[in-house]
């Protein structure tokens, strides 16, 4: 049977798509699912960084849609996963160097050899989205509780509807203090404006910054907090049903400032 | 370095405003945010500036702004000659001498005619001292659109390994014909200090350009943004005095760029008092 295959576009650039595709497609690894993650922003890839593979490029999506190379010579087999292989999209070329049925055709071949096909779509809603959508069946949409990352995904949101694509939602970079405060939109109001079913909830963590500098996953690291949080929502697309975390505890350093205001 | 270029508030439009496309490739980096606190604190030194939205689809500048419930017509209004440029700029809540022109929402970048673009930002340097362009992130139609009628760039760059690969894609693909400068978007000073995150040195040995200002990460920013009330309206703060430098910068004067200073937050020296391993 042919793996699932999924677009994790967001609209707004930054938001943190290629982050989240890694971390996901790494933690459904971990769980033994054969993964592909295919690098859809041509000429500014960044998937091969987050994941550390830069240096072992040989072959990429363009060249596999020229008929220059075989799908299976392009994807790049991460290491420290079995069964996680990349394809990178090429870097000197414009995203109009391959079509949407091209890219489809990809897709479905690389759906053939694994259980999971996750696209990293590049910001925006022009050429590079309409090929990344072109190979998917289901949709993550990716945002972080801000009125502009949340109007730009209302607006991708829309045009997947119109695309009859089934989607669920990652809030990303949470601060729950700043929720707490009344200066962060929090989970249920960015819910309620993009009325899609929630799938995950990503905090607000400088780590990331760090291990994505580093090319190394979070799910790597058995001490991040974040780690968990990608297996959860990898359990979930699973079809498990796992709670949500909640944010609410103000942790040590919170509580020891509110003993001393209060004392 | 550019060459400055002294502006005369009061006077006619004797001699051209300059159009500057601020750009980064990658999205997410802060050019928005980066446009309206240059356009708002180079309007508050008393020039004249027009803002251009060049994100086409997806814009945000408005809101930024807080011009959101204000903007009645578009950029494609005007290129389709629908209303006069005129009719089109929404003037800032704040600044007097501060206009926005919006994006449509509702429309492609495929609708913009790259040429009379170029024909619309010449027309607003007739007018206007300063024309800031927000470019949409990537390198597609819509970069294309936003660089066309630019003669400077300034390349907004987080300091992350992906942001500064765009970075240097970006400069690669604009060329030496638009001067472009740097701004270092969110730095985080005390993951600098532990090594967990690239210096301004580390960025600009990559990409060597000419630095035009350092900005630090701040919850702040992201509250002023969903206000849309630019923090460059505040004349105190660090973040705020960035971006008056900068500013100043762009207007040719010779200021120091300060980086943003380590400071010890009250959590920091808790956990060193208690032995915790935050640094």
């Amino acid at each position: 049977m042919a793996g699932r295959r999924i677009v994790l576009t967001s609209g707004k650039g930054g938001v943190g798509k290629t982050t989240t595709t890694a971390n996901l497609g790494a933690a459904l690894a971990k769980r033994g699912s054969r993964v592909i993650l295919v690098d859809a922003d041509i000429g500014l890839r960044n998937l091969d960084l987050v994941l550390g593979l830069e240096k072992r490029i040989v072959f990429d999506l363009v060249e596999v849609a020229e008929g220059r190379c075989q799908l299976r010579q392009a994807l790049i087999k991460d290491k420290r996963f079995e069964s996680l292989s990349i394809l990178p999209a090429a870097q000197t070329r414009d995203k109009d160097a391959i079509t949407e049925s091209q890219f489809e055709a990809i897709v479905a071949q690389a759906a053939q050899n694994a259980d999971y096909v996750l696209i990293d779509c590049p910001a925006g809603i022009e050429g590079g989205f309409r090929n990344a959508v072109a190979g998917a069946k289901e949709a993550i949409v990716v945002t972080t509780p801000e009125v502009s990352a949340i109007r730009d995904a209302d607006r991708v949101v829309g045009k997947l509807n119109d695309r009859a694509l089934p989607m669920r939602l990652i809030v990303n970079r949470l601060r729950p203090e700043m929720v707490r405060s009344g200066d962060m939109l929090s989970v249920e109001d960015v819910c309620e404006i993009l009325a899609i079913e929630l799938l995950g909830i990503v905090p607000d963590d400088a780590e990331v910054i760090d291990t994505t500098n580093r090319g190394e996953p979070i799910v790597l690291d058995p001490a991040a907090k974040l780690g968990g949080i990608y297996d959860k929502i990898a359990r979930r697309l699973e079809g498990e049903m796992v709670p949500f975390t909640t944010f609410d505890s103000q942790g040590f350093f919170g509580k020891l400032l509110g003993a001393l205001k209060a004392g | 370095m550019h060459q400055p270029v002294p502006h005369e508030v009061a006077a006619p439009a004797a001699k051209l405003g300059r159009a500057i496309v601020v750009t980064s490739g990658k999205g997410g980096v802060g050019k928005t945010t980066t446009t309206a606190n240059l356009g708002t604190a180079l309007a508050q030194r008393g020039a004249r500036v027009a803002l251009v939205d060049a994100d086409v689809g997806l814009r945000n500048l408005d809101i930024v702004l807080g011009l959101e419930s204000r903007v009645k017509y578009h950029m494609l209004d005007v290129l389709e000659d629908k209303v006069s440029l005129d009719e089109a700029l929404v003037p800032d809540k704040h600044s007097p001498t501060l206009v926005l022109l919006a994006a449509a929402q509702s429309r492609e970048k495929e609708d913009v005619d790259t040429e009379k673009m170029r024909d619309l930002v010449q027309n607003l340097r007739e007018h206007y001292d300063y024309v800031l362009i927000d470019c949409p992130a990537g390198i597609e139609l819509g970069f294309k659109n936003a660089v066309v009628g630019a003669d400077e760039a300034i390349v907004v760059c987080t300091p992350e390994v992906s942001a500064v690969r765009d970075v240097d894609r970006v400069v690669g693909l604009l060329g030496n014909r638009f001067k472009p400068q740097l701004i270092i978007n969110r730095l985080r000073p005390q993951l600098v200090k532990k090594g967990k995150m690239l210096s301004v040195e580390d960025v600009n040995a990559i990409l060597r350009l000419p630095l035009l200002g350092v900005i630090a990460d701040e919850p702040e920013i992201i509250i002023t943004t969903n206000k849309g009330e630019p923090l460059a309206l505040r004349h105190e703060g660090e973040t705020a005095s960035a971006y008056h430098a900068i500013a100043a910068r762009i207007a040719g004067e010779d200021v120091p760029a300060p980086e943003p200073e380590l400071k010890e937050s009250l959590i920091d020296k808790l956990g060193s008092l208690f032995g915790g391993k935050r640094a």
